[in-house]
């Protein structure tokens, strides 16, 4: 697969580690009352759809930047993908 | 200095030079190189007068090399300066931003073609997964070669230079030479 | 001879080879096949169940029979195509899957007992007597299994790999592919083009056509003077373009060598990975043949590859007369052959035409409306029946070309499951839209099987392809060729209750394809399975279609309703040795070596790899025998006088910013970033999910500037791990994270004497335990002026230090430390002894952090501070976790001197030994030189209120047990005196 990174365009995933659903950018609150809760969903569920997936991709061969790239699990079309650092500071805006 | 005798990372005294066909590879222990980061907020700085490259770039003022290492991260190469404290010299460049002496974290192996540009894109095409019609003149790029993180930088399009990981040079040599020698009737 | 005139073949260049040890002759520009039918050999393989004599049926990769073994010795390839294996001088083959001779099989009599192996055999004959399986049927079936046989020993060649991007791929050299070539080539766009033969061509060498009304080789010979003149376009020969891979990413093996008898330099092969931006499919196709009574003899062919052999090797299976050629065909196509042969004065007996108005092309005899229906000759055919209505008749025939249409060669199109569609005019599938993204067919693969349709459609896939890419395509100008419709009629096999064959490589007859369907074997999945049709080399090429049509018509659905056949990757076989490529032996994987390496090596040290790392294990010394003997002196060494250890290969990250301390604090379970300036802190590195993870140190070199280590097993995911935590979860905090692992050669100096050895390398600097205390941390120099950094940091529990210099001086530091050291007793220690000195210190390592232990097993439980948030924190408190009651001890064993295993579990004394009872497990032992014996850690339940209690290592693998008395986990200094002096 070729993964479009934003900064240094199409790059082969061989250069990439993949970790897996982008939902691990979320880490809960860790002073929320039900904090361990919300820590066991975080640790070990993760959804695994068949169809369009934002995933997380580790580009350890390359510029060592965590990008979450969207994608189609069942044709493996790519169809987009971000900084993770660009998406936390978005989200941290968004929520502000 | 100190009384102490350097090795390089092949482990000679001096640098190791081998030609095959028309590519001939030498070690060059006397490249210094210092990362330079941005520190959050910190505006864009000049390093020696220099523009810092834009992603997959690299670019050379007298004996100052800079290329593009990751978002808001460069490396700084310093020809002939690698037994100085060089990451010193860069951080009262650039006194905001983060500075980290690399240079013996890598080593680079300059590579150079006695005919032209052909030789070296047939190399890169032996040994790493890009475009090398593409990788021209002033292209830098981190990338796997054999397993291995190396920089590759497009000197010229007759020069290649490739930095590996210091500790895994003899690995790095050996594929390099493997390639070139089966390079040798181009 | 049976060699015709003309042909692709150099008559001046004589190759002399071996088949079965007789010596023949051939030309370059043969194959191995065209070779040998030359020399008048029929007979070249026997089948895979029934050993079957078998012949060539095909002049390609499709070949189902024609396997030989290729080369002698480390170099024998089995299952090699002789359609394929073009010829060199000197060239060794010889017959396959026999005992005996090619002519006298000994298997041969499998034959008789075909009723025995019919579809689904294995799975009915083999299921009982059980006992039977291991002994009897898996060597049985193991013995007559496969075709060719491995050497058995190493290869000797060499193999490469490579990268090739570009805008356009074409896949194969045929008439569509080279009108593709020329297209975009001529528009500037960077192109590849591959062709698995030798020659680029594809069907145009292989038949009589004419291009502008010159032969089509001349027309190939000005295209081939033009690509030389092209620097976009690279033409590659001998390269088989075998799967499609996402995102336009193609796998191709170039065959370097393989034409030679030994590669020399060379390598033998190249694995290609090439990045197309668009791909044109110029596969062509593959005639099918049509199954009837004993099919399979050598001599019966597919009409189409006979015409290639006399057209482009100049060969024919006879010239005798007496002994002619006839074809059977179902379509007009197959008429071409007897024209060409003819033209070539090879005697005919005639055209065989199932269809009842079958059209005539040329002066020969047509038996319209009529079909083989039987053949004789032992190893090879003699005689052919011919039947008319109920009317049969024998004739004398030598080779009979079979002609039952054209099968589109859909495969790559199918690779990321896109299902060919049926077409009902070609009569065959061709490929489907939802083939792989920028993979665009062209040519006889996508059913346009004329000359001049394939010219004009490869010439449309280009413009097609570069208008994709924002290109103009040029107008080229195509030669007039050849423009035939082809009718052709429904028919797919002859009637009949005697064996015809449809997969002759698998040996799967009609009749095994009744009984599957009688079984309700009926998806062909499951006929495929229950039958082993389309199985094994050449993945049914010649056979699934005409399967599929032979269940369809049995289950009385249309071939597409009766279903698809979907080809996977490789389009042929590629070898392993292709795949695993590149190094073997030392430089199989990367090596790292330490700083001090070269220094190591000249005193003797064995090493031990440690993941990529090669690190000193120990150095003997003359007069020891045993590795103990060493390791015993190393640490001794230590305790009593100095020891150096290079430690380079503990990860190291250079963290710097603003917020660098709170983001250390939110990596580390305890307070990692409030460590003084000119100190260093022990700090522990949870998993999210509350488990220990990792341990190192963390000195602070300035007000924003930290270096942590990791341990060498690691450094690379802490590193990940840290990258993901300053990017994913806390983007705002201004850190900068550099790896620096290699920069600095460290070298542990340890041991009661190390501050008298040190302070002769240090550039006055004050090294008094008041100056520079335990766990400090400082610049200076060593060495007259050499930069260096010094850490007071211990894992033997003596006073010692770990000293960095740039990792260029580190062999030279080493060799000054040991000569300066010399008075004092100096001794280099390896890993051994650095695990003997930190089992007997207490200090956990990768054993005691294996993923299923938390901080308090550790004893750390009150590193996880409460105080702050940080990476497990939250999960390390859960149920389950907080309350696991093991506790890390020290083990020391009672009235025993055998050796302690580390893995043995732990069980209270005269309890039974079960999972309930388990009460932990020894994670590490070794022999303590300073106890005297051996000694061990390990987790206990509730350990630390059981000092002094005796209990039980048992090490059932083994059948062993141990007495064992629990200790603190300290068999040194368990006050901690010694590395604070």
């Amino acid at each position: 697969m070729l993964i479009p990174h934003p900064l240094l365009g199409l790059r082969d995933a061989q250069e990439f580690t993949y970790l897996g659903d982008a939902n691990l950018m979320n880490r809960p609150d860790p002073n929320a009352p039900n904090a361990e809760a919300m820590f066991c969903d975080y640790v070990f569920l993760r959804d695994n759809p068949a169809g369009v997936h934002r995933e997380l991709w580790y580009h350890e061969q390359g510029d060592r930047s965590w990008l979450v790239v969207t994608r189609n699990t069942v044709t493996h079309e790519i169809l987009g993908a971000e900084l993770a650092s660009d998406v936390a500071l978005a989200h941290r805006e968004g929520s502000k | 200095m100190t009384d102490l005798t350097p090795i390089t990372a092949l482990g000679g005294t001096i640098a190791r030079v081998e030609t095959y066909g028309a590519l001939s590879l030498t070690e060059n222990p006397a490249m210094a190189l210092a990362s330079l980061a941005l520190r959050k907020g910190q505006s864009v700085p000049s390093p020696f007068g220099m523009t810092l490259p834009e992603p997959g770039k690299w670019t050379k003022s007298g004996a100052i090399g800079v290329y593009w290492m990751a978002k808001d991260q460069w490396m700084v190469e310093a020809e002939g300066r690698a037994e100085e404290d060089f990451a010193r010299v860069l951080k009262v460049e650039v006194p905001e931003a983060s500075v980290t002496e690399q240079t013996d974290g890598w080593a680079a192996i300059e590579i150079t073609s006695s005919k032209g540009a052909a030789p070296i894109k047939a190399l890169l095409e032996k040994l790493v997964n890009l475009d090398a019609a593409a990788f021209t003149h002033g292209a830098a790029l981190r990338t796997g070669l054999e397993h291995m993180s190396v920089f590759l930088i497009r000197r010229a399009e007759d020069r290649l230079a490739v930095w590996g990981m210091r500790s895994s040079t003899e690995t790095l040599w050996h594929a390099l030479v493997v390639a070139a020698r089966r390079l040798e009737d181009i | 001879m049976t060699r015709l005139s003309g042909g692709l073949i150099d008559r001046n260049t004589s190759f002399s080879f071996t088949f079965d040890s007789k010596t023949y002759t051939g030309h370059e520009g043969d194959t191995l096949a065209s070779a040998l039918l030359a020399n008048g050999v029929r007979l070249m393989g026997r089948s895979f169940k029934y050993h079957r004599p078998r012949g060539v049926v095909a002049a390609g990769s499709e070949e189902p029979n024609a396997m030989v073994e290729l080369r002698s010795g480390a170099r024998t390839e089995p299952n090699t195509r002789a359609t394929v294996a073009e010829l060199y001088d000197g060239l060794v083959a010889k017959s396959q899957n026999r005992i005996g001779s090619l002519a006298f099989d000994a298997l041969g009599v499998n034959d008789y007992f075909a009723p025995f192996f019919a579809a689904g055999f294995y799975y009915k004959t083999f299921m009982w007597p059980r006992a039977f399986w291991e002994k009897l049927y898996e060597p049985m079936i193991r013995r007559a299994a496969g075709l060719g046989r491995l050497s058995m020993q190493a290869d000797p060649d060499s193999y490469d790999k490579g990268f090739l991007h570009c805008d356009v791929l074409v896949i194969g050299a045929g008439a569509a592919g080279l009108a593709a070539a020329l297209a975009s080539a001529r528009a500037g766009a960077q192109v590849i083009l591959c062709d698995e033969d030798f020659r680029l061509g594809g069907r145009l060498m292989t038949e009589s056509h004419r291009l502008d009304g010159a032969p089509a080789t001349d027309w190939i010979s000005s295209l081939e003077a033009e690509f030389e003149t092209f620097p976009n376009l690279r033409i590659m020969r001998r390269t088989t373009v075998f799967g499609v891979y996402d995102h336009g990413i193609y796998g191709a093996v170039e065959r370097v060598s393989d034409h030679a008898a030994e590669p020399g330099d060379k390598v033998r092969q190249t694995l290609w990975r090439i990045t197309a931006k668009r791909a044109i499919l110029a596969a062509g196709a593959t005639e099918r043949h049509i199954p009837f009574a004993d099919n399979d003899r050598p001599g019966v062919m597919l009409g189409a590859a006979m015409r290639a052999y006399a057209n482009r090797w100049a060969v024919a299976p006879t010239k005798s007369a007496k002994d002619p050629i006839a074809i059977f065909t179902n379509n007009d196509d197959g008429h071409r052959t007897a024209l060409d042969l003819m033209s070539k004065n090879v005697p005919i007996l005639g055209v065989i035409d199932s269809r009842e108005n079958a059209p005539r092309f040329g002066d020969y005899d047509l038996f319209a409306g009529s079909m083989v229906t039987g053949t004789k000759g032992r190893l090879g055919l003699k005689e052919i029946e011919i039947t008319n209505g109920g009317t049969a008749s024998w004739h004398r025939c030598a080779a009979l070309g079979v002609s039952g249409g054209w099968n589109p060669n859909v495969h790559l199109a199918s690779h990321h499951r896109g299902r060919p569609v049926w077409d009902d005019t070609l009569l065959s599938f061709v490929p489907g839209a939802d083939g792989p993204a920028g993979l665009i067919p062209a040519g006889a693969c996508a059913g346009l099987g004329s000359t001049a349709k394939a010219l004009a459609d490869g010439a449309k896939a280009a413009r097609t392809a570069l208008s994709e890419l924002g290109m103009k395509a040029p107008d080229i100008a195509l030669p007039d060729a050849e423009d035939m419709p082809v009718s052709q009629a429904d028919f797919w096999h002859v009637p009949g209750k005697k064996r015809a064959w449809v997969d002759f490589q698998n040996d799967v007859t009609v009749k095994d394809i009744v009984l599957a369907h009688k079984e309700n074997m009926k998806p062909v999945e499951h006929l495929k399975r229950w039958t082993t049709l389309g199985m094994a080399t050449d993945q049914g090429k010649t056979s699934n279609v005409s399967a599929l049509a032979v269940m369809a018509e049995l289950t009385g659905k249309s071939i597409p309703q009766t279903g698809t056949t979907i080809f996977r990757s490789p389009y042929t076989g590629v070898s392993l040795s292709v795949l695993g490529g590149g190094d073997t032996g030392v430089n199989f994987r990367p090596r790292r070596l330490t700083p001090t390496h070269t220094w190591a090596k000249s005193q003797g040290a064995e090493f031990v790899e440690v993941g990529q790392w090669m690190r000193a294990q120990y150095f003997p010394q003359a007069g020891e025998t045993d590795w103990r003997e060493s390791v015993d002196r190393e640490a001794k060494a230590v305790r009593k006088d100095v020891g150096l250890c290079d430690v380079t290969t503990l990860g190291k990250v250079d963290v710097q910013g603003a917020d660098a301390g709170e983001f250390l604090n939110r990596m580390y379970s305890n307070m990692m970033g409030t460590v003084a300036v000119g100190k260093v802190r022990y700090g522990l590195m949870l998993r999210e999910d509350g488990f220990a993870y990792d341990d190192g140190t963390c000195a602070r070199l300035g007000e924003d500037h930290y270096v942590v280590t990791t341990t060498t097993a690691n450094a690379g995911l802490v590193y990940r791990n840290m990258e993901f935590a300053r990017q994913c979860l806390w983007p705002e905090l201004d850190v900068q994270l550099i790896s620096t692992t290699d920069a600095w050669a460290q070298i542990a100096i340890a041991g009661p004497k190390s501050r008298l050895l040190l302070e002769r390398v240090v550039d006055e600097f004050d090294l008094s335990n008041d100056a520079f205390p335990f766990m400090g941390c400082a610049k200076l120099t060593v060495c007259k002026g050499l930069r260096a950094r010094l850490f007071r940091i211990s894992f033997s529990g003596e006073l010692a230090y770990e000293i960095a210099v740039p990792a260029r001086y580190g062999n030279a530091l080493m060799a000054r430390l040991m000569e300066l050291g010399s008075d004092l007793g100096v001794t280099p220690y390896g890993t051994e002894a650095l695990g003997v000195l930190r089992i007997e210190k207490g200090h956990a390592a990768g054993a005691e952090l294996n993923g299923q232990t938390t901080a308090k097993m550790l004893g750390l439980g009150r590193m996880v501070s409460v105080k702050k948030d940080s990476i497990g924190a939250v999960m390390s408190r859960r149920e389950g976790l907080a309350s696991d009651a093991r506790r890390l001890v020290g083990l020391l064993p009672v009235g025993s001197t055998e050796r302690l295993m580390a893995g043995s579990h732990l069980f209270a004394q005269g309890a039974a030994q079960t999972i309930e009872t388990d009460q932990g497990w020894v994670t590490s032992a070794c022999y303590s030189p300073h106890v005297g014996g051996y000694i061990g850690l390990g987790y206990l339940e509730n350990g630390d209120t059981r000092m002094n209690e005796e209990i039980i290592a048992a090490n059932p693998v083994e059948g062993s047990e141990m007495r064992l008395r629990v200790v603190p986990a300290h068999f040194v200094d368990p006050e901690g005196e010694r590395l604070r002096d």
